[in-house]
């Protein structure tokens, strides 16, 4: 067994028969840590490292397991629900486990490369007939850069197609060493204006951009534009326009663009972690409006998809 | 959708479905002038009497004749499945059926009659101390109340054939478009003259040929009635159109079912009128439709005497026909079948016989998209897929998938010819197999299986964990194979299990072979039985003759996978972890997971491996369970020198099976739902995604089994484009690669199926898959309902 194998790191789901991050049937791997802190996240139980419970208070009786299960002593139980302190709270997840009735369940698991290599490869078949593979996204491959490279180098090694989903938020070290692996990159691009970037993702957006130039530029790697529609936030048609402009002449244009709607699957995770305040009120893109979006680019000669 | 389709549509809802007795009273008159005469002779009488005299009808609109009942969407009364008494009618009334006070009377006075030949009470005489508490346990469905009435209640059915229903066989529907019914008469009389009187049989042989006769000229007859109707619709149709197609109605039903059809329109009249035959059985198959009806297709385009458009208008009106035949039964039988269940499977694509190269051609796709613009849920579809099917026919079917309909279903060639070639069936006759009743394989004239149980071998679990006693009913029922608490290993548990199933197997066995039995005796068909592979010259009924490919009776578990699942979670957590013992499990699962550590200690047997996730701890539990299955199955005979056949197809049963199943070590609780199908995982157990259960599915040995159902969930966001269905496209023929032998899906959100729940009348075109046929969600009784909710939905997260 060589090191590699036995790196270690966080992921919070690994998703099979995924059919909307790259080509064929893909496995996903959800991995935990996020560079960016965007004020729409989707997956807000990604953002950090450690594991994170989540609590559906729906399912709550208030029965008191947890709270003596907790080596934190983390949990009271306030108007017959529990509830956590979350500064507390180390993510071990006894709690979940004792929890007779499933309102508790804990997000993150540490994993070896080699396990997620495992499970990965156990779809190979898969992989073969329809020209998939496996998709490393997050939170953000560059955030657990060895634990990321560890899995992408079995996989490729393997013969698995390997694809990761990133901010591109990395010092071109670090990155570079992950790209070694990385056969296609799903790449986001939330804001071409550096200082929404920072106020709405809390980075700035220069290291992104470069970044993506060099990984056509330098490492010539396929690529697909993946870019979140938020109402309100990043759609106007300026910005819009500037994006398109940007994959179409800095990037050089010649691969797919998917525009993800904003859903509102985020707000309930919010309140799973006990958070409820964090959640922004989105109101989801209408087809329409996706379609006027999917004009500007398909007028700078990009093939785009709403969707993945 | 055309205008003529719309209303053809708006034609089969209705309020009530009305009952009716007519068929009865025709059967009944000609028994009673008939008693003497041999059985096989009766029966063709009887059909000539029907066929002479019920109410025929033609539908406005529809260009293909042949009513299935004495009323629009009716149902008439039988008794071969058993008696009807007032209390069964009650029931159905309160469900949703119509019958007049004097008919019901009526019909209540034929119940007399029909007592002396009542198939229940036949079978009831033959139940001794061993066999009678296995038919009240429910083991095979339904529980019997009583020795004389069965389960209660008998069939309600469309279809102008005489049955019985249940038999699944595929009758040579191309040997007859080929030669007419004058020549199946011609073959009959030649085989009359040639008659040797010394030949002990001989008698018999007489008595089979002169109903053939009979039968076949009476069904010339009644396609006669028709041609007049038309022509008397005709005279005073004031609509040119419509004057013209009653015209050619009528000069149709004068030209077939006597002789062969010169025009696919006629051969699509010839194909209903045999159909209509077959029925009612609920299993009658449509064959490879794709296939024969081909040449008359070809012609036609070629000479150009008809269009794409016209041959689907007309296979759009085949659909709404085959809506007319409905069927029910008594209570307890309609929930093993939820929502009006029926099999009428109509099979496309696959292999050419005698080459093996792919069969596809352009009345498959045409098959495909008439059930796209007609989206009733009968006839099924079922695509045989090949590794040359062409991927456009794959993304037409599973764009037809993606409307939510539930069909077609996929079933894979290589595991049905597999297996059919280790039965010893001809290599052509094995590539030429067609799907019957859900998905089982049978031979073109050559196979039918009359005796089908649902096997609830969640039963035996429980029986075995109780040392041979049923807890429902607090009686002995199997063998004494040891105390949960004394066995030492779980080997010795799994072997006390197999000697149970063992046991039982035997006595499912022995009732197939009283049921069979009964059924040659009382049943004999003319119609069918000479629609046979050489059914005038073997000269015999269906139960009388062996077939190519002898498959009379079949063993077909349901619940198996609860019982993979329940031998995992026992050897996981009592024999390896040691966290549970023996003595406690057995409480907590006696008192349905209560007492002080119930919940605790269920949670131990939830988390412990669950089939469906790729997961080799249970799944060689399941390979081996379900190959012992298979092999002992084969073990047990038949009267007709055949042996019983492994298969697995669950329908409904999974819902009735559950109920009179206690609690289980896979975590569910006394009375739930049972996994569907045979192969699908239990609902919300696999949590590894679609790749996983195919995985674990590929893993046990489905060879052997003459069908093994899988059922899938997707949410309709994994069907958006045609990308994705490649990709699924890609799922199905992996599956099938590494031997699997069905797949069908169910495409709508959770979200939509709980507001039909709630809003019924809101969802009536709601379709799902069931098991083998589609059924409209809003007839299905709530515990089913809640069992499609809960089956897991493939779906992506964020």
């Amino acid at each position: 067994m060589t090191n590699i194998e036995e790196v270690r790191g966080v992921t919070f789901n690994l998703q099979h028969y995924s059919i909307h991050d790259g080509p064929g049937i893909r496995t996903t791997v959800f991995l935990k840590g996020c560079p960016l802190r965007c004020v729409w996240c989707q997956n807000p139980e990604s953002q950090d490292f450690k594991p994170v419970i989540f609590l559906n208070l729906e399912r709550c009786t208030g029965c008191g397991t947890c709270v003596n299960a907790c080596p934190e002593a983390a949990i009271q139980i306030i108007d017959g629900k529990s509830k956590t302190d979350r500064k507390l709270c180390k993510g071990h997840g006894q709690c979940a486990e004792v929890c007779p009735n499933e309102a508790r369940s804990l997000m993150g698991k540490y994993m070896t490369a080699r396990e997620v290599f495992d499970d990965v490869n156990a779809d190979a078949i898969f992989y073969q007939n329809s020209g998939g593979g496996v998709t490393l996204s997050g939170g953000d491959p560059v955030a657990q850069p060895e634990f990321s490279r560890a899995i992408l180098k079995l996989c490729h090694d393997a013969g698995i197609h390997t694809a990761i989903e990133t901010s591109g938020f990395a010092k071109w070290d670090i990155f570079k060493g992950i790209l070694e692996y990385t056969d296609l990159v799903l790449y986001d691009i939330k804001h071409m204006d550096s200082a929404k970037h920072k106020e709405y993702t809390g980075v700035p957006n220069e290291m992104i951009l470069e970044n993506a130039v060099r990984i056509r530029k330098e490492l010539d790697l396929s690529m697909l534009g993946r870019l979140p529609i938020m109402p309100g936030y990043n759609d106007s048609p300026e910005n819009m326009e500037r994006t398109a402009q940007f994959i179409a002449n800095d990037l050089g244009g010649g691969f797919k663009v998917h525009l993800l709607p904003y859903h509102r699957l985020g707000e309930t995770k919010y309140a799973r972690m006990e958070e409820p305040d964090k959640a922004v009120s989105i109101t989801p893109p209408t087809e329409e409006h996706m379609a006027e979006l999917v004009k500007i680019f398909e007028s700078k000669g990009l093939e785009t998809v709403v969707g993945g | 959708m055309s205008a003529r389709m719309k209303r053809l549509l708006k034609s089969i809802e209705v309020e009530k479905y009305p009952l009716c007795i007519e068929k009865s009273r025709l059967i009944t008159e000609s028994f009673k002038r008939t008693e003497g005469e041999p059985m096989i002779m009766r029966r063709a009488k009887a059909l000539a009497n029907i066929l002479d005299h019920i109410h025929i009808f033609i539908e406005n609109d529809q260009m293909i004749v042949g009513n299935a009942a004495s009323k629009p969407m009716g149902l008439e009364f039988d008794f071969y499945a058993g008696l009807w008494s007032k209390e069964e009618i009650e029931g159905l009334k309160e469900v949703g059926y119509v019958i007049s006070d004097d008919e019901e009377k009526e019909l209540l006075e034929m119940r007399e009659y029909w007592k002396s030949y009542n198939p229940i009470s036949r079978v009831g005489q033959m139940l001794d101390d061993r066999l009678w508490p296995f038919f009240q346990s429910g083991m095979v469905l339904p529980p019997w109340k009583d020795k004389e009435e069965g389960p209660g209640g008998g069939y309600a059915e469309s279809g102008m054939g005489l049955g019985p229903g249940f038999y699944i066989l595929t009758v040579d529907f191309q040997r007859l478009l080929q030669g007419g019914l004058n020549r199946i008469i011609e073959e009959a009389e030649e085989e009359l003259k040639k008659l040797d009187l010394t030949d002990p049989d001989s008698m018999n042989r007489i008595a089979f040929l002169k109903a053939v006769i009979i039968s076949q000229q009476a069904i010339i007859r009644f396609a006669e009635r028709f041609a007049n109707l038309a022509d008397e619709m005709a005279a005073k149709e004031s609509d040119p159109k419509r004057k013209e197609e009653l015209e050619r109605i009528a000069v149709t039903c004068r030209h077939i079912p006597a002789d062969p059809p010169r025009t696919f329109y006629e051969a699509m009249q010839f194909f209903w009128l045999a159909f209509l035959m077959t029925t009612p059985s609920p299993t009658a198959s449509i064959g490879r439709f794709d296939q024969y009806m081909y040449p008359f297709y070809k012609k036609d385009i070629e000479n150009g005497t008809t269009t794409d458009e016209e041959v689907l208008e007309l296979l759009q009106c085949l659909r709404i026909k085959d809506m007319h035949i409905n069927r029910t039964s008594g209570k307890l039988a309609r929930q093993k079948n939820a929502g009006m269940a029926k099999w009428h499977n109509m099979t496309i694509g696959g292999v050419i016989p005698e080459t093996g190269e792919d069969a596809t051609n352009e009345l498959s796709y045409l098959v495909l998209d008439a059930v796209k613009l007609c989206p009733v849920p009968h006839h099924t579809v079922t695509v045989r897929v090949n590794e040359n099917t062409p991927e456009d026919l794959m993304l037409k079917a599973l764009e037809v998938v993606k409307t939510g309909i539930g069909m077609p279903a996929f079933v894979g060639d290589r595991s049905y010819i597999e297996y059919l070639l280790s039965e010893k069936v001809s290599l052509e006759d094995a590539r030429d197999y067609a799907l019957g009743g859900c998905i089982d394989a049978t031979i073109v004239g050559k196979s039918r299986i009359a005796s089908y149980g649902m096997f609830i071998i969640s039963k035996i679990f429980e029986i075995t964990m109780n040392n041979g006693l049923d807890p429902r009913m607090n009686i002995r029922m199997g063998p004494k194979t040891g105390e949960f608490e004394s066995f030492a290993t779980f080997d010795e548990f799994l072997d006390a299990f197999k000697k149970q199933l063992k046991y039982f197997m035997g006595l499912h066995a022995e009732r197939n072979n009283i049921e069979l039995q009964i059924f040659r005796d009382l049943y004999p068909d003319p119609v069918r039985s000479a629609w046979m592979y050489r059914g005038v010259q073997e000269g015999k009924a269906l139960l009388e003759r062996k077939f190519p490919f002898e498959n009379a009776a079949v063993l077909n578990p349901v619940g198996l996978i609860n019982v993979v699942d329940s031998l995992a979670a026992v050897k996981k957590v009592v024999f390896d972890d040691r966290k549970v013992g023996q003595k406690e499990l057995f409480e907590t699962l006696q008192s349905d997971w209560k007492g002080a550590r119930g919940q605790e200690i269920r949670k131990l047997f939830l988390a412990a491996p669950k089939y469906g996730n790729n997961d080799d701890y249970v799944d060689s539990i399941a390979r081996d369970i379900y190959h012992y299955y298979a092999k002992t199955a084969t073990q047990f005979k038949t009267y007709i020198g055949g042996t019983h056949k492994p298969t697995g197809v669950s329908i409904s049963a999974q819902w009735p099976g559950g109920a009179l199943t206690g609690a289980t070590p896979d975590g569910r609780y006394a009375g739930d739902c049972l996994a569907d199908g045979t192969v699908s995982a239990m609902r919300g157990m696999d949590t590894h995604g679609p790749t996983a259960v195919i995985l674990s599915a590929s893993k046990i040995d489905q060879v052997p089994f003459q069908a093994s159902l899988m059922n899938m969930k997707f949410h309709p966001s994994s069907l958006k484009t045609t990308d994705d269905l490649r990709k699924l496209s890609f799922l199905i023929r992996t599956y099938f690669s590494r031997n699997g032998k069905h797949i069908q899906f169910n495409v709508v959100n959770k979200e939509t199926l709980v507001n039909a729940q709630k809003e019924p009348e809101k969802h009536k075109d709601l379709i799902v898959r069931i098991a083998g046929y589609s059924a409209y969600f809003v007839q299905l009784g709530e515990p089913m309902q809640n069992e499609i909710i809960g089956r897991t939905e493939h779906e992506e997260a964020a």
